[in-house]
């Protein structure tokens, strides 16, 4: 159990920049998770920590002590590797059990036998330990490598990617068990993932990592509805948001939208103090906003408020649909039911709704302010006291 | 007519092949059956007669040539286990550290491989003789190092590199250190490819001919040198040179038939992953 | 400001490695290091001495600068001995790449029991000692024991020279060379057609291209890589090739085979004349080098367009 601290940590391999001055700070039985996508750097944090290499520039404290020179096998840290780094002459028995049997954690093989048998069950395994790794799937391989991290009490598990190369069914068990396990120990754990929904689920927060830099750190619904730019919210929520393009007018004390690709399309935007005196500081004419695909509204015959638009594509994501929408140059998507008649390029009718936008700039792509920003505010003070 | 085609080409393939291994395998049967046969018999005839040992006596028993085994046993194995102290670690740390000159230095370990033997020789036989270990099995050992380290070297080295760096991270956050992961960790897995290069660079130690040729000769003679003597004695005693031929030719033989899975890749310096 | 700066000393001091880890991989190359340093000595002293009048014969020698080397490029026996080293290497590697390669075609084709014990059996050869083959070999082409003689006269040939005539002494021993060093050439040949992804060749199958075209355009791309390295190892110990001919005839009859090994063994040894042997072989070494330069080069572009090949 240990509260992690990485100050302006900068790593290099050559001469490419992994990690560009990384802070965090990470409290004592935190369930941390860093999201970001594929070569951002999240397993070199994961490394950085894990004393595995060491960075170039800044410390890494654990309980506000440096362990820059303390080496891997002295940090107390349990690891689970994404390409599983099992011992392939061991079977899965002895894998599970080779922490416990090092000089450092050593235990005796009664209390081993034990303690991985237990581990074991958990992981519903019993049956796989007289097997050598040679002999596993992929996501039975996973679940030895969680298995070998959890057998010990570490001061930090670091886990990359531990359910990736699970089934579906597993996955979400699994998922489940795992929260419990952090809930249980109550062991700071720093969990490294690309799956969106694993990383809303588990982390008590969430730190997006991307070249090499972290872009945000909140709770799972800060990051969701305030990202802190366009980047953040393409990243959280599939099928991905809406980036809608437009200019933004004042007349009295309201505000007005035209659409950049549509330009006889204008709308009133809804009222909202807090949102209209951001807008009035702000003072931009070009701004982007975001749509999540749930608060576009469609129908396929006229409709007041609605927009003429073409359907570009009608897919399944499992319990749900995507419609793509398309006008002008602008594709917009949305949430349908499943089963729907819909024909390519015949016509719908869509509406925005306004009053769950999310306002950017147009050339920084940073986030400028929402509708309800308060109450998004008191949510995630109120996760995180 | 397709399939009669298809019989046809088979039929031809395999005559083929015969013939090649005619070639190939015939000479050795050839140099058994004269082993066997009695200086009576070796003009009078050619796959009929009545065997006999008593050219492998000559050898075994009434020459020197079990001295000279022991010398080729001695030097090369001697040549081996220096290579396997030395050329293991340095394997490893050419495959996992990123060093400066690193590559400069692996290169420069191959390129002693197509080194002329000849250009080596000729200085160290006078260095030698300066430091008193010409004709020694340490020189010898020393300088058939030139045959088994970049051998060794560069076979290891890639067998180094199949491993996954994840491996090692895995046992170190364990709580191992380097000495425990490279002894438990490493070596039973690079085992199989170790043992294999490990033989096939005493196959070559074994079969070296130049260097022992003029580094050793009266005090340290391994058969490749022992050999040209039976050739140039002109008594003829052609059933006793078969018989040595086959000592010579028999623990190499014997130990490829043992590494055949991991003989492309010893042979090709770990390029080709057979 | 002073306070700061010591600050970030201390912070930098933590981000460099104890001395201890630094040093690792170098002291774990050291041993092997020094043995091939060792071992490189000769090559500079080589140069020096090929600078020198050095002679075992006598105590004292001094520098004669490039007298050797001129008087040597200017002989007809070194451009002789060059002559036979290339035409030695020439043949033996053509012969032995182009039969290896057929032998593992048709092994990789057959893929019956028969060629599953010669994938085994044709190994033999390449263990044995070059020493050994040639004296294996002159137990067949020996005119009073020999089988060959036998067989030849069947065809009403008697007393076949074989290495004992100019005319055909290149030609046996290039063909002891082949027989020793084919099943090289064959074992890579073979590994590479074995790991040949099936893939391209199911695509190839779909487009219908012949048996002809897919092996010119498929085949032997993927190859190429494992070609080179055939072609790398047995050009480098052919044109070097010492032991072979020295079993033989000792570069005789005459200097028929003397190559530039050979020719520097006999300057050094039988003659003596030490810094007068070392130019043979040192532009032996320079040719080499450049010659391996050159394939290795080329290696790694076939390696290139074989992936790509793949995908």
């Amino acid at each position: 159990m240990a509260r992690i601290q990485l100050e302006n940590v900068t790593k290099r391999f050559g001469k490419v920049t992994a990690l560009d001055g990384i802070s965090l700070d990470i409290k004592d039985k935190e369930f941390f998770v860093l999201f970001g996508p594929a070569g951002a750097g999240k397993t070199t944090i994961l490394n950085c920590i894990a004393g595995i290499q060491l960075p170039e520039e800044g410390v890494v404290k654990f309980d506000g002590e440096v362990v820059n020179l303390v080496d891997a096998a002295h940090r107390d840290t349990a690891m689970v590797f994404e390409n599983y780094a099992l011992y392939p002459q061991m079977t899965v028995y002895d894998n599970m059990a080779s922490p416990l049997r090092s000089k450092l954690y050593k235990k005796d093989e009664e209390y081993i036998k034990n303690k991985v048998q237990e581990v074991a069950e958990m992981m519903k395994m019993e049956n796989l330990l007289e097997r050598l790794p040679s002999q596993l799937s992929n996501g039975q391989k996973q679940r030895v490598a969680m298995g070998r991290a959890l057998v010990r009490s570490p001061r930090v598990y670091l886990m990359d990617e531990p359910l990736a190369h699970l089934d579906a069914k597993l996955r979400n068990s699994m998922r489940t068990e795992l929260k419990a396990i952090q809930a249980n120990f109550g062991t700071t754990s720093i969990y490294v993932t690309h799956d969106f929904m694993e990383a809303m689920s588990l982390g008590d927060r969430i730190a997006i990592v991307n070249k090499g830099k972290i872009v945000q750190i909140g709770t799972s619904d800060e990051i969701y509805y305030m990202p802190c730019n366009e980047f953040v919210a393409q990243l959280m929520g599939d099928p991905e948001i809406n980036i809608v393009g437009g200019k933004l007018k004042k007349e009295g004390s309201g505000y007005f939208f035209t659409l950049n690709d549509v330009a006889e399309r204008t709308y009133q935007l809804p009222e909202d103090q807090d949102l209209f005196r951001a807008l009035d500081e702000a003072g931009l004419e070009d701004i982007e906003l975001g749509i999540r695909p749930q608060n576009v509204k469609y129908s396929f015959e006229p409709k007041d408020d609605y927009t003429k638009c073409t359907v570009y594509s009608y897919e399944s994501i499992g319990n749900k649909s995507v419609i793509v929408a398309e006008i002008g140059n602008l594709q917009l998507r949305m949430i349908a039911p499943n089963g729907l008649t819909v024909k390519i390029d015949q016509d719908i009718y869509v509406k925005l709704e306004l009053d769950h936008a999310i306002f950017f700039n147009l050339e920084t792509k940073e986030y400028v302010s929402r509708y309800n920003e308060a109450a998004v505010k008191a949510l995630a003070a109120e996760q995180e006291g | 007519m397709n399939t009669a085609s298809k019989r046809l080409g088979r039929i031809v393939q395999n005559g083929l092949l015969i013939i090649y291994a005619i070639f190939a395998l015939f000479p050795l049967v050839w140099m058994l059956i004269l082993s066997i046969k009695s200086d009576a018999e070796m003009y009078t005839t050619t796959f009929v007669f009545s065997p006999t040992l008593e050219n492998y006596k000559a050898v075994l028993l009434e020459s020197d040539y079990l001295q000279y085994m022991l010398d080729s046993l001695i030097v090369a194995g001697g040549a081996v286990i220096v290579s396997v102290v030395a050329g293991v670690p340095a394997a490893y740390a050419l495959a996992r550290y990123n060093f400066k000159k690193k590559e400069d230095i692996a290169f420069q370990i191959l390129s002693f491989k197509f080194a002329p033997e000849i250009l080596v020789v000729l200085p160290l036989f006078m260095i030698y003789q300066m430091l008193g270990i010409y004709d020694s099995y340490f020189g010898l050992i020393w300088v058939y190092q030139l045959i088994s380290m970049p051998l060794l070297i560069w076979v290891v080295r890639g067998y180094f590199e199949d491993i996954s760096v994840e491996i090692e991270y895995a046992a170190q956050v364990d709580g191992y250190n380097w000495y425990q992961i490279f002894f438990k960790n490493l070596i039973p897995l690079i085992k199989p490819g170790l043992v294999s290069a490990a033989l096939l660079a005493f196959i070559f130690a074994w079969n070296c001919f130049t260097f022992p040729l003029m580094l050793g000769g009266t005090n340290v003679q391994p058969i490749t040198v022992a050999i040209t003597k039976f050739l140039g004695t002109d008594s003829a005693h052609y059933g006793q040179l078969a018989v040595a031929a086959t000592i010579s030719a028999l623990p190499a033989i014997i130990f490829a038939l043992c590494i055949q899975k991991h003989l492309v890749r010893g042979l090709s310096f770990g390029a080709v992953k057979g | 400001m002073k306070e700061q700066k010591k600050n970030s000393a201390a912070v930098s001091e933590l981000n460099v490695l104890p001395f201890k880890t630094r040093a690792l991989p170098y002291f774990i190359v050291a041993p092997a290091l020094i043995i091939t340093i060792g071992i490189m000595i000769p090559f500079i002293m080589a140069i020096y001495y090929s600078l020198t009048n050095y002679s075992f014969r006598m105590p004292t020698y001094s520098f004669v600068g490039l007298k050797n080397w001129i008087e040597i490029l200017s002989s007809s026996e070194f451009w002789k001995a060059v002559w036979v080293t290339l035409r030695y290497a020439f043949f033996s590697t053509v012969i032995e790449m182009g039969l290896g390669m057929g032998i593992a075609i048709l092994l990789n084709n057959l893929n019956n029991k028969f060629s599953k014990i010669m994938r085994v059996a044709l190994i033999f050869p390449l263990m044995v000692a070059p020493v050994t083959a040639t004296i294996v070999w002159q137990l067949m082409l020996n005119n009073s024991v020999g089988i060959l003689e036998k067989f030849l006269n069947i065809f009403g040939v008697y007393n076949f020279p074989w290495a004992a005539s100019p005319s055909t002494a290149m030609m046996t021993a290039v063909m002891i060379d082949v027989w020793v060093n084919t099943s090289f050439c064959m074992l890579l040949v073979l590994a590479g057609l074995q790991s040949l992804p099936k893939s391209p060749f199911e695509s190839a199958k779909i487009d219908g291209g012949s048996v002809l075209f897919n092996f010119w355009n498929l085949t032997l791309p993927m190859l190429k890589p494992s070609l080179y390295i055939a072609l790398l190892f047995r050009l480098m110990a052919a044109l070097q090739e010492y032991a072979i001919i020295f079993a033989l005839t000792k570069g005789g009859p005459g200097d028929t085979l003397m190559n530039l090994s050979l020719t520097a063994y006999q300057n050094g040894f039988q003659f003596q004349k030490f810094g007068y042997a070392l130019p043979y072989i040192l532009v032996l070494w320079v040719f080499i080098n450049i010659v391996a330069k050159q394939i290795v080069k080329r290696q790694r572009a076939a390696q290139r367009q074989a992936s790509g090949l793949e995908e």
